[in-house]
């Protein structure tokens, strides 16, 4: 070899500097390309920000550590499209700060989740799960229901996002906390919010005060339901 | 012994760190910052007292050191 | 240097290195740590593992599975694996060097201080609900930035002492240690760059979202695995075998082929972790390709170790602690083989998200991590505390038994919960419907379950025995202390 290899070992700044150049590597071709390579996050109608509560509700989902028992990634695998739905696209977490893909199912797969059950149902389960499945392994989350939804740093959060690169405007921004309000109450007028976040699912709400689970709900009920799969039109179809 | 560069760097570090940790938990927005800028705040000071403790251990031995050996002592 | 030159520095004796004060504090302190933390983690362990056998353990929002889940991981390889990797690097270091540590008793005492406020900040915050829910980075931004500044430190001391070293060639020992330190740095921050909402606030949001945040955790996360809980320990295998075998290490080419390719190849493994998901397919078939070429090196080192032994198998009779180490290796080599078979992509579209891969994790934890940490103490706790020996090598040895025990109960039944979870999820009727809902795949692994339960339990009493022979060893009367001097047939590799 060019370079004896006692010579490294008799030299720690060198053998620093050719262990850090050795590990380098790999990292840099599998990570650069996917920012540089505009096929990796196909162009998908429909993805959008997560409106104000389903940002909240998918920052309870993180905190809690629900990703450890749900996966929301489908693969492309034959029996897990046709249990879950359509396979997930790099599209979909696109604004998943950060994603959640999961690994490791000790409950189904939630990619796909919105609008498989009611919002009842959503709330029944996260209280008590095993009163809806049996079966079921999960916790009790019912505290979430007990506890108002903190809304004081909302639009620090939009903020935050869009410094990220979520594309919040200063309508969405401006308009977050009635957004939240009205996502949370089925009486209100949803037609400002759903201009802002198309196909946004209103929760029930208790009528007072939104809720930890107002929010959870609601993110629950968007996943997977943002694209419009049946639309031949969309480019996901072509590579 | 005395005072090593080590001491004194690694000292002021903790004080910085504790100042650090009283600022953090004055303007804590959650409960989790509020609780690791005073816990952080608590351990910086206990760490530098521990840093004065074995200052002045070192200094006693060494005295009992030199009284030992029969030299008289500087101070 | 070749082998024999190898081998007469083994034999030199080492009566320059009796005139080194060598911080032996700090290593007592992380000592104590990891076995402290490793005690903690088996223990909640067994309950994250007793709410997935009985879900009425969920007691409340603060020790449910979700909370707890990152508290366990967080102990196992943070602080009971770091702990020991701290202590025996420092000690390590220090006398392959031939030097005191760099940077004094100050510096020293800030890592050990600073690395347990780290430990017990993280498990907090986990328990009060502000997790980044990323796999072995959970703790949240500030936490994050508390770590860099003492991992520095640890560097700063790791490569000082290398740099004041007495002995001139670099120890292979040292090689793996730099090689965690420096990656463990690296992989840190970059799967750590969150924006918080405000520095007043414990929550933040990653700078990179989706698929592109999935392979930076998974290029974390993969060597988090390969250089904190390999390459780092790799380090204290290249020392503690040699040196409680008597014996050189078997090859030193080999170590020299294997390093160089271990940390190469190591890096790429990542995507396998995201087989069959929306990242993009070549980089699933380097992630691939790449794990399989890492069984190389990684049973490189495997001979390497376990052919140490070469003239002195009968050890493995009467030393316990070195049968853990060996035992050890033997793991590390079945798990760093499972590990590429998983990696294929059709065999994972079978394993992935299902109780294997917690299967595989903890045949390399409990059998590799673990036990070559325990083989570690074993022979560093008497050397520390100046005794003779063990208060008793018969307990010793039901710890071994016993926990050995434990790891293939564990490994078994996670094994065929999880394969049997893959299948049901696979398996079609003869209408040409999924056979099985996803509630019938829970039932089905309920037993697996409590027999992984009792796997961890076997490992956590084999843990306490060795607490208590660990704790007889230092204060009991019937342990006589050591010689001042350690007989010159003792100095192997550098010290």
């Amino acid at each position: 070899m060019f370079i004896r290899h006692e010579t490294l070992e008799r030299n720690a700044f060198l053998f620093l500097v050719l262990t850090l150049i050795t590990v380098a590597i790999g990292g840099i071709v599998e990570v650069v390309p996917l920012f540089t390579i505009e096929t990796t996050v196909e162009h998908v109608k429909g993805v959008r920000p997560y409106s104000p509560l389903e940002q909240r509700g998918r920052d309870i989902y993180v905190r809690e550590g629900c990703y450890l028992c749900h996966s929301q990634q489908i693969r492309a695998l034959r029996d897990e499209v046709e249990r879950y739905g359509h396979y997930s696209l790099a599209a979909e977490s696109m604004y998943d700060h950060p994603f959640q893909w999961g690994s490791k199912r000790i409950g189904p797969d939630l990619a796909r989740v919105g609008g498989k059950y009611s919002s009842q149902w959503h709330y029944a389960h996260l209280t008590n799960a095993q009163s809806v499945v049996p079966e079921s392994l999960m916790p009790h989350y019912g505290f979430l229901a007990d506890t108002p939804l903190p809304t004081a740093d909302l639009q620090a959060r939009l903020r935050t996002l869009r410094d990220v690169g979520v594309p919040y405007t200063d309508e969405d921004i401006a308009n977050a906390q009635a957004d939240l309000r009205a996502q949370a109450d089925p009486g209100a007028d949803a037609a400002e919010l759903l201009k802002r976040y198309p196909k946004a699912v209103v929760v029930p709400g208790n009528g007072t005060v939104v809720t930890e689970m107002d929010a959870l709900v609601a993110y629950l009920q968007v996943l997977g339901t943002m694209v419009d799969f049946a639309d031949p039109a969309n480019e996901h179809l072509q590579q | 012994m005395g005072l090593e560069i080590g001491d004194l760097i690694i000292g002021l570090s903790m004080l910085a760190f504790s100042l650090v940790g009283l600022f953090l938990a004055a303007g804590a927005h959650d409960n989790e910052m509020y609780v690791f800028g005073l816990s952080l705040a608590g351990w910086g000071t206990v760490f530098v007292f521990g840093l004065l403790h074995r200052y002045f251990d070192r200094r006693d031995a060494a005295r009992v050191a030199i009284s030992v050996r029969g030299e008289q002592p500087h101070e | 240097m070749n082998d024999a030159a190898y081998a007469a520095v083994a034999a030199q004796p080492s009566t320059a290195s009796r005139a080194v004060d060598y911080n032996e504090a700090i290593v007592k302190k992380f000592v104590i740590a990891s076995i402290f933390w490793g005690v903690v983690a088996f223990l909640v362990g067994i309950y994250i593992a007793t709410e997935l056998a009985w879900p009425q353990f969920n007691l409340d929002q603060y020790v449910n599975f979700g909370r707890l889940r990152p508290v366990h991981t967080s102990a196992a390889i943070f602080a009971f694996g770091g702990c020991a990797l701290f202590g025996t690097s420092f000690y390590v270091v220090q006398r392959t060097c031939r030097a005191r540590l760099f940077g004094g008793e100050a510096l020293a005492n800030f890592v050990f201080w600073g690395y347990q406020f780290f430990i017990v900040m993280a498990a907090l915050s986990y328990v009060m609900g502000y997790s980044k829910s990323q796999e072995y980075a959970e703790p949240p931004w500030h936490i994050d930035v508390w770590l860099t500044v003492v991992w520095v430190a640890y560097a700063v001391i790791f490569i000082g002492t290398l740099l004041k070293r007495q002995e001139p060639h670099i120890y292979v020992a040292n090689w793996f240690y730099l090689a965690f330190i420096l990656t463990v740095a690296v992989l840190h921050i970059g799967n750590n760059i969150y924006l918080p909402i405000s520095v007043y606030s414990a929550n933040a949001y990653s700078l990179t979202a989706g698929v592109q945040n999935a392979m930076i955790q998974w290029w974390y996360g993969h060597n988090a695995v390969g250089f904190f809980l390999t390459a780092g320990f790799l380090g204290m295998m290249y020392y503690f075998i040699p040196k409680a075998a008597n014996r050189p290490v078997y090859s030193y080419r080999l170590s020299i082929v294997h390093f160089w390719s271990l940390i190469f190849l190591y890096i790429w493994a990542g995507p396998h972790h995201l087989h069959w998901t929306a990242l993009p397919d070549w980089t699933q078939t380097l992630g691939a390709a790449f794990s399989i070429m890492l069984w190389m090196p990684s049973w490189g080192g495997m001979i390497n170790g376990i052919m140490t032994l070469s003239g002195a198998w009968d050890k493995l009779r009467t030393d316990p602690g070195l049968r853990f180490s060996v035992t050890a290796v033997g793991f590390y080599g079945m798990s760093t083989f499972e590990g590429p078979v998983m990696s294929v992509r059709d065999v994972n579209a079978l394993a992935h998200y299902t109780d294997w891969v917690i299967g595989h994790v903890h045949s390399g934890a409990l059998g590799w991590v673990a036990f070559i940490t325990f083989g570690a103490l074993y022979y560093l706790v008497p050397v520390l505390w100046k005794r003779e020996a063990l208060y008793s090598t018969r307990l010793a040895s039901w710890h071994y038994w016993i926990a050995t025990l434990g790891i293939v109960f564990y490994i078994t039944s996670m094994w065929v919960a999880g394969i049997m979870e893959g299948l049901m999820w696979r398996a079609y009727d003869k209408f040409g419907f999924l056979q099985y809902s996803f509630a019938e795949s829970v039932v089905a692994v309920h037993p697996y379950y409590v027999i992984r339960l009792m796997g961890g339990w076997m490992f956590f009493i084999g843990a306490l025995i060795m607490v208590y022979n660990f704790i007889m060893t230092v204060y009991s009367q019937s342990t006589a202390p050591r010689d001042a001097v350690l007989p010159a047939g003792l100095a192997v590799a550098g010290e």
